[in-house]
């Protein structure tokens, strides 16, 4: 243990502990900005610098460990004079205009100049005026708004492994951008919007979708209908003061009728659908030995994004299942339209996504459009729709609970933790016993398959056959998993996996790139908590058990993975280049 | 080339001192070359393989004068070991001339004279 | 051999006539008169490194100088001097050698391309000693006697940097040269790197013994080619000779060595941006701790040294530690190459023992300003380092006295600075060299620097406020103590140390937007002095912008607004009327 002081309070730490973290133990809090909770310091931004009684010198607290007999000071004039001339330099290249920008009022650089009451910035002001890029129509850059923090570049070529972003030019002549200074849109980036989760200013921000939904939304000829994903409910809540990972289905679905849609329809729904495509793809893969092992999952589209471009050798192991909210998507436009007797050319969907990923997925290949129209006009993020229903009056925090359009949206608790790592695996497990032995498994919960490590390795049981499963979040983590793959299959050994879970966001869903700002593993761990809860909750916990599933069976698409199925509810995959000419 | 050891170092630079005769130097860093030390390295040499003298042609470092740069030290058994500065191509041919054939030094060049 | 002729005598004029033809003259007609010439020669110098001594005279081989010789003297000097071996006691000189080439030792002597002449000259004899005399603890304890400290500007104790390394337990360590030298006008390490490579090698050798490392790297930057083409040579030949490789010098030892390039950074001469660079990534530095000697390249203990550091390693072995401390000044021992430029008569590379002063260095090794010029201060240690007037010119040079008048040692370069170079514009050169090599990571450091020269410019263009030097200031306390790494912490050094002693050019320029030493461009006037206009209109003429206008009745006149400064009147007028102030 280190024992020191800091501003004269006694203080006692673990080896290797920062002074930063040091600090906030006796409750001092020293500023900073390019530090990130979750990531590594890379000692950039020079604010939380601090002083050793007795050395003139200034060290980083961000990285710095705390040594035994150090006396910290954290504020004293000098501090705050260095502090405050450093923000006004950084503001003094950064854009004015926080009344316009996509951070207005939930901005890390704002904060800390109202925070240091900053007035006036005392020195010329000067702006980079580099262009724009919104070439993937789902992340923009703003480069001009950059402050060089580094966060998104560590997360991107580091945490994702994507390695779409990096570090153009030097001095003051840095920015941030593909590799090649070729745009977004042409560089391998998978859209999963980490970047944006991190960014602590406006400079890389979601492509703002709101517009198209409003236009709809007021169109009288349009017949607008909604779905919200697992993940969303328990993190809207942030937007509006409540708890941290508090379960507001019922509110939302109020809300978004008072929008003005005519149908709410819920994506857990579609991942309780999902389950039932691809526990059956399993059931014949691993019992019926018809296919290749590992099935590997598809719901998130960066993943299947990174394994198009960068493994397409692996593109057999892929479920060919749609991701949920695209199920949901082409049954409303079919199923749901036939049922209601609504014309589909009229009909709008939209779905409430925590991901950024998905504006990209709903038009990107053909199959996006198996209903005769695109299945989903828009996916919008979690901001957004937060956004939209302040804009729309609606007091959002006495609203009372409202059900949704059952057809599409009644789901089970395993459909609804589809949103954290580890969740689709569960739900289909849970589904895949039953398919195997005709009973539902005796204890509903793999505790194993749970929380955030980053690569969960183990293996279940059903009916004396050990299946070996692997889930990884973060596409940094698939490596591991894929080398593995890779190694055993040209060894002519038997897969060291079954079934594999990819989710691209560390943490899954509720750590998307389109859920409200700030999150960290204290967020992640507590939003999928909500959903766990939800799950235990539910009277039905087993997707094979939900009444309206079974109907849709029954009425429209025979069984899983039938010919309707795999017009509907399944896709196709290819290799695509991973710089664009 | 066998390897060297600590055993036989000492005795490899005895004979090289054996070996050791006269030499002319011209200064070839990257001051001197700038400076055309290269023409003269090169005239040097020309010159002295045309009268078939008997003194090694060499190149060296820096010797730190570098506003005399190019710089040529001629070692020449019988007269003083002399440094000549700003050596163009016609002050080279008559260090070989004069000094090295002649035996004595150039008139106007020299920066500097050493104990052998 | 019989030597041609028995005594020589080299003459020169070192005062202000030229008469040495006329004292050749004058000596060879003495010798004919005795009969001498025969086995005299008199050979008039080039230049003997001496000034304002009158007429020198050299007698060889009794190396006897004597100075400020008149005409009466010759024949007095021929008779006891030269038929005779005797001095003349009254004109006797004994030049008192300032330098004492101990890094430089083999330049100038040994052929860099031949590993036989480093051996001739005594080369490897220490690595020889080293290997059988001495056990890695022994090595560090002579060079603790020895006091070296770092040569590279840092000032680190040597001795301590290796016992760090060496102390760590690690199943790699690395040994890495710093040839990056990116001070402008500093060519130190080039020289030895071109000059001695093998003294390079062998330093890094017996550092590797010492610290236990197997494997080194020499950082040279690629605007080197000749050091890097010698260096590669010297390790070809040193492998050959089994000095590198397995068993060195045949004992168990094993070393080897590769270049790196650097590319075109000045900032990948910082320990921690050398290592990235070296690992093939940015080079950006890094927050210390942890410092390199216990963790950094590739993770493992690395000792990073400067080129004439470890050419200083043989030396020590070969004459022992406790002579090298016999050399210097009490806290900075052994000498220092510096590279002598500026507005010096002789400049170029020149070694002298630490605690000389500068007087010394400028006047006696340097030979003084030109005829008419006054020294105004002398510049040490670079981009970081600062100005020493003439008033504190008998200041001894080392670590410490530099740094209390606010500059430093720095890699060694030492710029002569007269009259006509103006202060403004000095910390404007320097200031823009940091902005163009600021590598972008810490916003201190890369806006900062920016608008440190803002400010300058404005100041050196004469549209400065009063209050804009309050802003410089601000912003160089607070680069000085936030920046990442010395680049940006030591940038602000050259304006604080010009405002330090020169505040009344800063003070000219915004005030009376004046230049006194009329580099300043923007703030030169050049007018025509009427009495002296003999109104030929030669200057008109030659004006490039017709800004000149006038007659042979009413002079000529030259237009302030339309004035470019270009200076071409100023060049072509034969009377002296065009002022320019």
């Amino acid at each position: 243990m280190v024992k020191a002081k800091i501003n004269d309070i006694p203080v006692e730490v673990k080896q290797g502990t920062t002074i930063l973290d040091a600090a906030k133990k006796v409750h001092v809090h020293i500023p900073v900005l390019c530090k990130h909770p979750d990531l590594d310091a890379t000692a950039a931004c020079g604010i939380c610098v601090v002083k050793v009684k007795g050395s003139s010198k200034m060290l980083r607290a961000c990285c710095t460990p705390l040594e035994t007999g150090m006396e910290i000071i954290t504020h004293d004039a000098e501090l705050q004079d260095v502090r405050r001339t450093v923000v006004e330099l950084i503001l003094s290249n950064h854009p004015n205009d926080c009344l316009q920008c996509a951070r207005n009022n939930n901005c890390e650089l704002q904060k800390l100049a109202a925070d240091f009451g900053i007035r006036q910035v005392p020195y010329d002001q000067f702006l980079r005026n580099l262009p724009e890029d919104d070439s993937t129509k789902t992340i923009t850059l703003v480069p001009d708004k950059c402050i060089l923090c580094g966060r998104c570049v560590d997360v991107c070529q580091n945490h994702q492994d994507v390695w779409a972003l990096s570090f153009l030019e030097r001095g003051i002549k840095t920015r941030i951008s593909p590799a090649g200074d070729i745009n977004l849109g042409e560089s391998p980036c998978i859209r999963c919007g980490q970047c944006s989760a991190h960014c602590p200013t406006g400079a890389i921000a979601e492509h703002d979708d709101t517009r198209k939904v409003w236009q709809a939304l007021y169109n009288q000829e349009k017949y607008c209908v909604v779905q919200i994903a697992p993940a969303v409910r328990v993190a809207i809540g942030e937007a509006f003061g409540f708890k941290d990972g508090e379960n507001l289905t019922g509110k939302l679905y109020a809300a978004l009728r008072r929008l003005g849609f005519r149908a709410v329809f819920d994506t857990s729904f579609g991942a309780d659908l999902t389950v039932m495509e691809e526990a059956s793809e399993f059931v014949q893969r691993f019992t019926h030995k018809k296919g290749k092992l590992p099935l590997i999952t598809t719901c998130c589209p960066s993943w299947v994004d990174f394994m198009e471009k960068f493994y397409p050798d692996m593109i057999e192991h892929f479920s060919s299942a749609k991701s949920p909210h695209e199920m949901v998507g082409v049954l409303s436009k079919t199923y749901y339209a036939k049922q209601q007797n609504v014309d589909p050319e009229k009909m709008f969907m939209v779905s409430v996504m925590p991901c950024t990923s998905k504006k990209y997925e709903i038009s990107r290949s053909n199959e996006m459009f198996s209903s005769g129209y695109q299945d989903i006009d828009v996916s919008l993020t979690t901001r957004e729709i937060a956004r939209m229903i302040k804009q729309a009056g609606i007091d959002f925090e006495n609203l009372p609970e409202e059900e949704s359009d059952h057809i599409l949206g009644e789901y089970t608790g395993a459909g609804v933790i589809f949103g954290a790592t580890g969740g689709v695996m569960e739900a289909a497990l849970r589904t895949a016993h039953y398919f195997v032995t005709g009973k539902n498994v005796a204890r509903v919960e793999f505790e194993s398959v749970r929380g955030l490590k980053g690569v969960k390795e183990t293996t279940v049981e059903i009916q004396g056959a050990p299946i070996r499963i692997a889930i990884a979040h973060g596409i940094g983590n698939v490596e591991y998993v894929l080398n593995k793959i890779r190694e055993a299959l040209a060894a002519g050994k038997e897969p060291p996996y079954h079934f594999v879970e990819v989710m691209a966001c560390p943490g899954g869903c509720v750590g998307g790139g389109g859920q409200p700002y700030g999150v960290t593993d204290k967020l992640r761990t507590a939003r999928a908590q909500g959903l766990y809860s939800d799950d235990e909750n539910r009277e039905i916990q087993y997707a094979h058990d939900n009444p309206y599933i079974k109907e849709l069976y029954k009425k429209f698409l025979d069984a899983p993975l039938s010919e309707k199925a795999h017009e509907l509810l399944h896709t196709k995959y290819k290799p695509r280049p991973t710089y664009k000419k | 080339m066998a390897k060297l050891t600590h055993q036989s170092l000492d005795s490899f630079r005895r004979e090289l001192e054996e070996n050791k005769g006269d030499w002319i130097k011209v200064g070839m860093s990257t001051c001197g070359i700038a400076a055309g030390a290269d023409e003269v390295y090169r005239v040097i040499n020309e010159e002295v393989q045309k009268r078939g003298l008997a003194v090694r042609v060499e190149k060296c470092g820096c010797a730190g004068m570098c506003y005399a740069e190019p710089l040529v030290e001629v070692c020449v058994e019988g007269v003083p070991r002399s440094v000549y500065g700003k050596v163009d191509k016609d002050t080279a041919l008559k260090i070989v001339d004069k000094h090295v054939s002649g035996k004595r030094l150039v008139n106007d060049h020299v920066f500097n004279v050493k104990v052998k | 051999m019989e030597a041609r002729y028995r005594k020589t005598l080299l003459l020169k004029d070192t005062g202000a006539l030229d008469r040495t033809k006329e004292f050749f003259n004058l000596f060879l007609e003495r010798l004919r008169e005795e009969g001498l010439q025969e086995e005299v020669q008199v050979v008039r110098a080039g230049d003997l490194g001496m000034y304002g001594y009158g007429l020198v005279v050299k007698i060889l081989p009794d190396e006897y100088t004597y100075v400020n010789v008149e005409a009466k003297d010759v024949p007095k000097i021929v008779q006891t001097s030269l038929k005779k071996s005797n001095p003349v006691q009254d004109l006797l000189y004994t030049p008192r050698e300032k330098q004492m080439r101990v890094v430089l030792k083999n330049c100038g002597e040994v052929d860099p391309e031949s590993v036989d002449d480093y051996i001739l000259h005594g080369g490897y004899g220490a690595l020889k000693k080293v290997l059988t005399e001495f056990t890695p603890e022994q090595v560090i304890d002579e060079l603790k006697t020895s006091g070296l400290r770092g040569r590279g500007g840092g000032g680190f104790p040597t001795w301590m940097k290796w016992n760090f390394a060496r102390k760590v337990e690690a199943a790699e360590k690395y040994i890495i040269c710093n040839g990056d030298e990116g001070d402008p006008g500093a060519y130190m390490d080039r020289s030895v790197l071109e000059g001695d490579p093998h003294a390079v090698l062998e330093g890094m050798i017996i550092a590797g013994y010492t610290v236990g490392a197997s494997k080194g790297f020499l950082y040279i930057r690629a605007e080197y080619p000749l050091a890097i083409e010698r260096i590669q040579r010297a390790i070809a030949q040193a492998q050959d000779y089994g000095l590198l490789g397995g068993n060195i010098l045949g004992t168990e030892f094993q070393f080897d060595l590769e270049i790196r390039l650097g590319a075109g950074a000045f900032v990948c001469g910082e320990e921690t941006a050398l290592i990235a660079s070296v690992e093939g990534k940015r080079g950006y530095p890094s927050p210390r701790p942890p410092y390199p000697s216990v963790k950094g390249l590739w993770g493992m203990p690395t000792v990073i040294n400067n080129v004439e550091t470890l050419a200083n390693i043989p030396v020590i072995f070969d004459r022992g530690g406790a002579w090298f401390s016999g050399i210097g000044s009490q806290t900075a021992k052994g000498t220092k190459v510096f590279a002598l430029t500026g507005k010096v008569k002789n400049s170029g590379l020149i070694e002298v023992p630490m605690g000389i002063t500068l007087r010394e260095i400028v006047y006696e090794i340097g030979g003084g300003l030109s005829e008419g010029k006054k020294l105004k201060a002398v510049q040490t240690g670079g981009p970081s380092g600062g100005v020493i007037p003439d008033k504190f010119l008998d200041t001894p040079v080392d670590y410490e006295h530099l740094m209390e008048l606010g500059s430093i040692m720095g890699s060694g370069g030492m710029i002569v600075i007269d009259e006509e170079d103006c202060m403004v514009d000095i910390a404007k050169f320097y200031l823009n060299f940091c902005v163009d090599e600021a590598c972008g990571k810490c916003s201190p450091g890369r806006i900062g620097t920016f608008q440190m020269r803002n400010y300058l410019q404005k100041i050196s263009s004469g549209q400065a406020g009063e209050d804009d030097l309050d802003k410089l200031e601000a912003i160089c306390r607070a680069t000085k103590k936030a920046a990442l790494c010395g680049l940006g912490q030591t940038a602000p050094n050259p304006t604080l140390s010009t405002l330090r002693f020169f505040r009344e050019e800063y003070l000219e320029h915004i005030r009376e937007r004046r230049c006194r030493a009329g580099k300043c461009i923007d703030l030169l006037r050049y007018k025509i002095k009427q009495e002296k206009c003999k109104r030929c209109g030669v200057c008109a003429m030659h004006c490039p912008v017709n800004a000149i206008s006038g007659s042979r009745e009413e002079g000529y006149r030259i237009d302030v607004e339309k004035c470019v400064k270009c200076g071409q009147c100023f060049e072509v007028c034969k009377f002296d009327a065009v002022t320019r102030e």
